[in-house]
């Protein structure tokens, strides 16, 4: 499929999706809603790791900055300004601490950006300690349901639109022969480091956005349950799962474990994390290539 | 004389105490092919890696048309039209052949035309070097050899004003190597490039360059015609025990 194609595949799947919350009972929109926010969750991970092979555990900082924009700002600004915010929250953020740790790779770019989030989650809690005085805050005049599914579905659908044509760009490019050979990459005229930076701050703006809009969802905000580390890992599972290389692998993986994990979790919480963990070593160790490799055959990949 | 495309003055790189290469000086000048001969270990390889910006020398200056680029990242001398091949060839490998050339003429050779439009396009550049029939295939796939003329292409497409060859012959048959050494002349000719050439069958070299230069223990021991250097006494001395200047090297392979 031409990047054209995919883009209206794309459009058109999110004119159906549109109808939901009028057929929808709040359970299943409320289902609904998860799997949009975990797919674009995954799509904008695989977005910068996929292709450059990077292991970031930032998601969860992202979208707890992004859920703090709208605890901070939901009394004084418009619902649709304070998404906005928390995207170019995550964007600065991202373009922050990637300018100051891109240079290293696995294990420890993986620690470091997990140690960052958690960073922020305690610097976040002391400022709120110190100077506001709450541990908390409460959500008031929140949207409504169908308003949040419509402003998410809106991110989800920017965030497959922004992978697709980041991947049929040169910044696709460039991050493809950074994943390859990043020194290589660099002799044929790319400027990793920027591009690296370009790039992750690119994908952090939807995380931080999807923060800010699912915060509403929540009436009571605190740090610890908004820069929740399940969410990133979870995101990451789904993403390497689907095949973190692929478009169509983390968006399938995001949507089938969260239909799965909602399930699991309301009969058999421990059991479902725990089966989550093994399937996720049995598919590193057989299957490197996410279950989107199980579908292509011979050649490249055109998912 | 016109002004040196590439300058090298009093270069060195240092691994730890080891010092690879050694205040060397090295120039190019705008269409002139120039050999880099040494025996193993000489630090003709680390000499390209400061050229090129993937090692930041330890002293000594690089100037690229005159700009000094000392201490700039590899894409700086890529986009100042400096582009190498790597000797253990360093190809995208799930990428294919077409597309690998494409990636350089996308980012190092987009700001720049060739003298030549038939280098213009990564099907030409791969039908110039013999590789026509194999572009679709991913580069992890094509035999070593094939992916040393692949990464010939990958400069190519970096529309170079300076060519950094290393070792790009190993492994061939002495007609092959031949049909290589007529290919990297075109290459001048038409293109009008500078190009340093680092190969170990010394005698084909020497046949085919202007200039050569001879490194030895990180030291330049030489750096003249090639047939007065293939007489120079030191010359003869650092290749004692070696193969011996004359010899043909052409079927080796090294593992270095
Ligand atoms: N990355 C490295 N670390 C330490 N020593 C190195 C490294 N690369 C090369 N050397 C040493 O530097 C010297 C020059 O190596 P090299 O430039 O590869 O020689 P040549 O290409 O002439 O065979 C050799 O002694 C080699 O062992
Ligand atoms: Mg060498």
């Amino acid at each position: 499929m031409s990047a054209r194609e995919q883009l209206a595949a794309t459009l058109a799947c999110g004119a159906v999706l549109a109808a939901a919350p009028w057929l929808l009972s709040d359970f299943l929109l409320s289902l609904a809603l998860s799997c949009l926010m975990y797919a674009a969750l995954a799509v904008s991970w695989a977005m910068f790791c996929g292709p450059t092979h990077y292991l970031s555990l930032a998601t969860s900082a992202f979208f707890g900055l992004g859920a703090y924009v709208t605890a901070w700002s939901l009394e004084s600004l418009p619902y649709g300004v304070a998404v906005l915010a928390g995207g170019l929250i995550g964007v600065a953020f991202a373009a922050l601490i990637g300018a100051a740790v891109l240079h290293l790779r696995g294990a420890y770019f993986a620690v470091i950006t997990f140690g960052l989030g958690e960073l922020t989650l305690h610097l976040i809690t002391y400022t709120e300690k110190t100077y506001f005085h709450t541990a908390g805050r409460i959500i008031s005049d929140a949207p409504d349901n169908a308003a949040i599914y419509w402003t998410v579905l809106v991110l989800t659908l920017g965030a497959v639109a922004t992978a697709i044509l980041v991947r049929a760009s040169r910044l696709g490019l460039a991050l493809r022969g950074i994943g390859a050979d990043e020194e290589r990459a660099q002799t044929l005229g790319v400027d990793t480091r920027r591009v690296k930076i370009l790039a992750f701050a690119l994908s952090a703006f939807f995380p931080g956005a999807l923060g800010a809009a699912m915060a509403v969802r929540w009436t009571y905000i605190e740090p610890l349950s908004v820069f929740n580390p399940f969410i990133g890992f979870q995101t990451v599972l789904m993403a390497m799962l689907g095949g973190a290389h692929t478009l169509i692998g983390p968006i399938v993986s995001a949507v089938f474990f969260s239909l799965v994990s909602e399930f699991l979790r309301l009969r058999f919480p421990y059991v479902f994390l725990l089966l989550l963990g093994l399937l996720l070593i049995a598919l590193i160790l057989y299957l490197p290539g996410g279950l989107a490799s199980l579908l292509r055959r011979r050649g490249r990949a055109d998912a | 004389m016109p002004e040196a495309l590439l300058a090298a003055r009093a270069v060195t790189v240092r691994f730890g105490g080891l010092v690879a290469v050694d205040g060397v000086d090295l120039e190019a000048r705008h269409g002139e092919l120039v050999g880099l001969i040494g025996p193993n270990g000489a630090g003709k390889t680390t000499l390209f890696h400061a050229l090129s910006g993937v090692l930041a020398p330890d002293a000594g200056r690089l100037l690229v048309a005159g700009e000094d680029l000392t201490g700039s990242a590899p894409h700086v001398f890529a986009a100042h039209g400096v582009a190498r091949t790597f000797q253990m060839p360093r190809v995208f490998r799930d990428m294919s052949a077409e597309d690998n050339v494409r990636f350089a003429l996308q980012f190092a050779g987009r700001t720049r035309r060739h003298a030549h439009d038939a280098f213009d396009d990564a099907r030409t550049i791969l039908g110039f070097l013999g590789l026509g029939a194999a572009s679709a295939v991913a580069a992890g796939a094509l035999t070593p050899a094939r992916q040393r003329l692949l990464e010939i292409g990958m400069a190519l497409g970096a529309r170079p004003r300076v060519l950094l060859l290393d070792e790009i012959a190993a492994g061939l048959t002495p007609a092959e190597l031949e049909t290589c050494a007529q290919l990297i002349r075109r290459v001048r000719d038409e293109l009008g490039v500078a190009v340093i050439w680092i190969e170990h069958a010394v005698r084909v070299l020497m046949s085919h360059v202007e200039r050569v230069a001879v490194l030895h223990q990180g030291r330049k021991i030489a750096d003249g015609d090639p047939r007065a250097v293939a007489k120079d006494a030191a010359v003869i001395e650092a290749y004692l025990g070696e193969e011996g200047v004359g010899s043909e090297g052409g079927r080796e392979r090294r593992v270095a």
